[in-house]
């Protein structure tokens, strides 16, 4: 059994090192990919007929567009020719104004149907990352800080939202009013084409331009203003010790030096941005002029009819706008790219840890817990356990202490298994953790942890968050058993109450009752207590810890003591120091001993305590 | 109208020229693409149907010219206002962050530190945007429309009425769609709000839903929310999407309307000809932008409006806690260090000037020069209260406080606070590097007293341990450091200020015994005679001090040290029963 483990956590390393190493030798471009997965979201699967319809609606919309040059020129012709007829003229006019609305009315059919479809294919994003992050191994949430997590998943999205809603319709729009109006340019005239289209590289080399300053310019300012803000909130936030210790000067001119680098960049990247309008508008005229000129010239010479002139001023306008449209639609898309490739990162991210193949649900069996020999890293080849070898006899109550850093968290993670073992064996009556469900077994340790978490919702929500079907009745009884029902009954609302983030609206001591609670609705039968009583008085720790002894009555338990007056009555302590087991015993038996805990004990005492200054020189391994 | 927008403009006193030389490019802009327009008049009539190759080939040129200028004009003010708007930006940032340095800590009770950020964040863009868009839009488009207009009431006034009902159509389907987009935009982002706070809050609490085995039902909450942004994200996308054809169409449409109208004129002989009916065609495209954008510029200027009143709001609150006129400086290092709190009451003030319940009643306590006190008692006694008045980070409501005598508000406050040294409750750290960290509060200390200073906190060690050992890297607030590392590190920060009264504001409590024992042993070694006052909630903390203060709701409860409170206080025998345990002669008959 000990040998498969070890086999696993090999492989599981080995497959973590080749997956970081994929994207940093793999440096192949990935873009085209990335577009297809994206564009998938919004226009695959089921959604893939209503966005082709739509792309034919719109598709038809614009041939209605191009066709109103045509006509609106005939009807010119119909005017600047001596024998021209009101009949001729209604007819090309009406014919103009019919496609205008035949252009409106489809155009509206298609972009309400890509909205739609836009809005759809993030939200189908949106879940997928959401669920899938659900599945991975907290490693992986270890391995970042959860700020930084938190808005890249959000800056991220929203790259994707701005291209589905404005960029990925667009673009088939934008290309195919530019072929189109081009071919009806050369249907009409050739020569005229020839002349008017001269305009169209410039247009598509200065609007590329403008983009390549503007883009990595605005990149660049996001930067610079995500440097100044963080400067700013960290300062503010930290005022008091800028306060105490007078340093508002430095403060003030870090600030200024950051605030002007945003204004230089922010002042690059906003002109090049702005420069746009002025660029396209000075182009489409220039364009209109050579036309008008060229196109009158040919026509005094008996090339042309003059409304082909006027048909060819309207194209310039219906060419100028998607011509400057797409350097803009591009960069939207590379941005959605860079975004792309950081959410389908996450997205392709596996659990490290997970159900062996033959896994069995959790039997239980009064719980028996014994370690084997435990090794356990957290980043390999730096040992957090070594060697740890113990048992729980079913409804004991083990006491773990040792100096901060000493791996006494530790036990949580993998007994719970949020974390594999690198090796030994974990026993939990007879049957090794390894070859469990992660679900039976989650559903039987109960974890009561340091940091009282609880949702924005309200107090009978987060009782009934601990297990499925949990009646309103069962949650009251738990309360009550907690010491919680009390204040709970003093709340504006009763259990109706809503917690404000992160439960802020009540003391330290009546989260930690409320989630003591909690775990008893979740009726596990195990525990692991990471004791956090330090910060409440003396009144509501007795409430706590009474709460804490029916919690844990019957049930084998573990108990992580920052205290130790918590777990002298335990069954057995364990002394955890450097990541091994110190010492192993009931208090009684280890005061006798007169060694680690012995002092760990004595020395809360400063000399004050009964056995005078012993313990004062202790020295831990201290980090 | 407007108030909040026209009080800001009040900056822009030194750049009148510019802003006046802006506006003038704007309309040399305008007046040339409507001159380009006009020209078309001219190449048909006196050039196309004049047979005269010379006329079009000049006007045409004209044409090209006035193009330009327009553009390069337009270019310009896009510069002009850009340097405005960022330069407003770069101003309130530099200033309403300079003003809120001046505040007290009253001041950030009220001011809550996102509030501050959103200020300096999204109201400073929303000012931006809306200056920028006044300075290029503002004139620009009306111009546009009354010089087009003017322009054909004198040249085809048969066909004005079309430009009329265009603009009337254009200004008001805008004004039906900008705000509807506005709205749902909102509304979008709100929702995104609520959908990124459960993803954070799920985030925060994944080892509670790992724990609890309830990633389904997160799943659920998930869903809701993203399903709940779905309806005003397609309202918004939707109605951006149609702008552009919409437009588009009503160019077209217009246009097609005109040849129609003007058109039967020009066969019947009954109004406009060729050449003014091209140039209205062309007005009618020219206009239709403008009157668009101007339809945008309306919500932008209220919305920099509202920001800028919400900046004036912060810009206009008045620090708490100023200097006395007659307050002077004096030499730090002749304070013996002798505290007296003579019958003081705090309350903190709320929001509306009214006081709260008092946090601190009538405490009197006098901690002679090199004492060593504690006080202890649990979260809201009034403890941290109690010790931000020494140095003046809130004023006392009554009574007073002196140092060797002399009340503290007769003390200028940079001065005070070279006299008292305080470690906070939270060890913040900044960005930067170990040293400038260490010296963040006298930048001129030599490295001695540095080393020194962090020998004397315990932290000595685990520096020399790392790498880059004192100019290792701190990220911001120090959170590359463990908590029980940055209360080191606060504490030799403290102490390197050399303060003649030290405060260390519960700053050991993540230290293990020994090593808190350590530190408070050190520090008299460290400054010889400083007065120290210890706050905390752990009994260890301050079991072995001189004096120890027991607190609760804001009053002191016990005075004396160990063995004095273990007979007289029965708050204090709870506390040590509690906390060091009762049951402690059951172990030491076996243990002695």
């Amino acid at each position: 059994m000990t040998a498969t483990t070890k086999t696993r956590a090999l492989t599981l390393k080995e497959r973590m090192e080749t997956r970081k190493r994929v994207p940093a030798t793999e440096k192949k471009d990935d873009t085209g990919l990335i577009l297809r997965r994206l564009v998938n979201y919004m226009a695959g699967g089921e959604s893939r007929t209503r966005f082709i319809v739509a792309m034919i609606v719109r598709i038809i919309a614009v041939a209605a567009l191009v066709a109103i040059p045509t006509f609106t020129g005939l009807a010119i012709d119909v005017i600047s020719s001596p024998d021209g007829t009101s009949q001729e003229l209604v007819r090309w006019s009406l014919l103009a104004i019919g496609a205008g609305v035949i252009f409106l009315v489809l155009s509206f059919i298609a972009e309400r149907t890509f909205s739609r479809l836009a809005t759809d294919g993030l939200y189908k994003l949106q879940r997928h990352l959401f669920e899938h992050m659900q599945t991975l191994s907290l490693s992986f949430f270890d391995r970042q800080p959860l700020g930084q997590l938190t808005s890249r998943v959000t800056n991220d999205t929203e790259a994707v939202a701005l291209f589905y809603e404005s960029a990925v319709a667009q673009i088939i729009r934008a290309i195919f009013q530019i072929l189109l109006v081009i071919i009806m340019m050369f249907i009409i005239s050739t020569q005229l084409a020839l002349v008017a289209l001269l305009i169209v590289p410039v247009m598509l080399l200065l609007t590329g331009a403008i983009q390549r300053v503007a883009t990595p310019a605005f990149a660049k300012l996001q930067e610079d203003l995500g440097d100044l803000s963080a400067f700013q909130e960290e300062t503010l936030s930290g005022n008091k010790v800028i306060t105490s210790n007078l340093r508002h000067d430095w403060a003030e001119d870090k600030n200024d030096d950051q605030a002007g680098d945003v204004f230089d960049v922010a002042s690059h990247a906003f002109f090049a941005s702005l420069l746009n309008f002025p660029l396209t508008q000075t182009l489409t005229m220039l364009q209109i002029a050579v036309v008008l000129m060229i196109g009158s010239l040919m026509v005094l010479d008996g090339q042309l009819e003059f409304g082909i002139v006027i048909a060819f001023i309207s194209y310039t306008a219906l060419l100028a706008s998607p011509l400057s449209e797409i350097a803009n639609l591009t960069a939207t898309s590379l941005n959605a790219v860079a975004g792309g490739r950081r959410v389908f990162n996450i997205i392709d991210e596996e659990a490290t840890v997970f159900d062996a193949p033959d896994a069995t649900d959790y039997q239980f069996k009064g719980g028996h817990v014994e370690f084997k020999d435990v090794d356990f890293s957290y980043v390999p080849g730096r040992k957090i356990l070594k060697h740890n070898t113990f048992e729980a006899k079913p409804g004991q109550k083990i006491g773990i202490c040792g100096p901060t850093g000493a791996g006494k968290s530790t036990i949580i993670n993998i007994l719970t298994r949020y974390y594999d073992i690198d090796s030994g064996t974990i026993l939990i009556d007879g049957q090794d953790i390894s070859k469990l469900t992660q679900v039976s077994l989650r559903q039987q340790v109960g974890v009561v942890l340091q940091e009282a978490f609880l949702f924005t919702d309200t107090v009978m929500n987060n009782l009934m968050y601990a297990r499925e079907g949990a009646t309103e009745e069962e949650c009251i009884e738990a309360a009550k058993q907690a010491n919680a029902h009390e204040f709970i009954m003093n709340l504006p609302q009763g259990y109706d109450t809503l917690m404000t983030e992160r439960g802020a609206n009540l003391s330290q001591g009546q989260r930690q009752m409320i989630t003591i609670a909690r775990a008893m609705v979740a009726n596990p039968k195990m525990l692991i207590l990471d004791e956090a009583t330090s910060n409440v008085d003396t009144r509501t720790e007795k409430l706590i810890q009474e709460g804490l002894e029916r919690l844990m009555s019957g049930r084998t338990s573990f108990v992580i003591a920052h205290r130790l007056s918590t777990i002298r009555d335990s069954h057995n302590i364990m002394v955890v120091n450097g990541g091994e087991i110190e010492e192993f015993g009931p208090h009684d038996e280890l005061m006798a001993r007169k060694g680690f805990y012995y002092n760990l004990y004595m020395s809360q005492f400063k000399g004050k305590g009964p056995a005078g200054e012993a313990g004062i020189e202790m020295d831990f391994v201290a980090t | 109208m407007l108030t909040s927008f026209r009080r800001l403009f009040g900056i822009y006193k030194g750049y009148r020229l510019r802003l006046i030389f802006s506006q003038v490019l704007l309309i040399i802009s305008a007046l040339a693409t409507l001159g380009v327009a006009t020209l078309n008049q001219r190449l048909i009539n006196e050039g196309l149907l004049a047979e005269d190759p010379v006329v079009i080939l000049q006007t045409g040129i004209w044409m090209m010219i006035l193009a330009v200028i327009g553009g390069a004009a337009l270019a310009g003010t896009a510069a002009f206002a850009v340097f405005f708007a960022q330069g407003t930006a770069y101003l309130i940032r530099v200033e309403l962050y300079n003003k809120i340095q001046t505040f007290s800590f009253a001041n950030f009770d009220h001011f809550r530190t996102g509030n501050l950020m959103v200020r300096l964040n999204a109201d400073v863009n929303n000012v931006a945007n809306a200056v920028q868009y006044a300075v290029i839009l503002l004139l620009y488009a009306p111009f546009m429309v009354l010089v087009a207009l003017i322009l054909s009431i004198i040249n085809t006034p048969s066909l004005i009425w079309i430009l009329l009902i265009v603009i009337v159509v254009v200004l008001g389907i805008m004004a039906i769609l900008v705000p509807q987009i506005f709205k749902a935009y909102d509304q979008r982002q709100k929702r995104f709000d609520d959908l990124n706070n459960t993803l954070q809050e799920n985030l925060a609490g994944m080892r509670v839903v790992k724990a609890f085995v309830r990633s389904h039902l997160e799943n659920d909450r998930f869903e809701r929310r993203a399903d709940a942004m779905r309806q005003p994200a397609f309202a918004a996308a939707f109605r951006v999407a149609l702008l552009s054809p919409l437009l588009t169409a009503i160019a077209q449409i217009s246009i097609a309307f005109s040849v129609l109208v003007g058109g039967l004129q020009v066969l019947n002989v009954t109004g406009v000809n060729l050449g003014e009916l091209v140039t209205f065609m062309q007005y009618l495209s020219l206009v239709v932008t403008p009157l668009a954008l101007m339809a945008v510029v309306v919500p932008f200027l209220l919305r920099g409006d509202t920001s800028a009143g919400r900046i004036f709001e912060v810009w206009d609150a008045v620090p708490e806690i100023q200097d006395r006129p007659e307050a002077k400086m004096l030499n730090p290092a002749d304070f013996q260090g002798r505290v007296v709190f003579d019958n003081v009451t705090f309350s903190f003030r709320r929001p509306d000037g009214k006081l709260d319940p008092p946090a601190i009643k009538n405490i009197n306590l006098t901690v002679e020069p090199g004492e060593r006190i504690g006080i202890l008692g649990a979260t809201g006694a009034g403890k941290t209260a109690l010790v931000n008045l020494l140095p003046r980070f809130y004023d006392v409501t009554e009574g007073r406080i002196t140092i060797d005598g002399i009340d503290v508000r007769d003390i200028p406050q940079e001065n005070l606070r070279q006299i008292v040294g305080i470690a906070l409750q939270e060890a913040v750290l900044f960005q930067g590097d170990i040293r400038f960290n260490l010296k963040f509060g006298n930048p001129e200390a030599e490295d001695a007293l540095m080393f020194d200073a962090a020998q004397a906190a315990d932290a000595f060690g685990f520096i020399s341990n790392l790498p880059e050992k004192w100019t290792a890297p701190v990220t911001r607030r120090g959170y590359n450091f463990s908590g029980g590392q940055r209360q080191r590190l606060s504490i030799s920060r403290t102490l390197t200020t050399q303060p003649r009264v030290l405060v260390l504001d519960d700053s050991t409590s993540a230290l293990d015994v020994a090593t808190e024992s350590r530190v408070q042993g050190a520090i008299p070694k460290f400054t010889n005679n400083v007065t120290t006052i210890y706050i905390a909630q752990r009994i260890s903390a301050v079991i072995d001090l001189d004096k120890i203060v027991l607190m609760e709701n804001g009053k002191i409860i016990a005075t004396g040290n160990h063995e004095e409170l273990m007979e007289s206080s029965p708050l204090y025998q709870q506390i040590y029963e509690s906390q060091l345990g009762s049951g402690i002669t059951a172990g030491l008959e076996v243990a002695l």
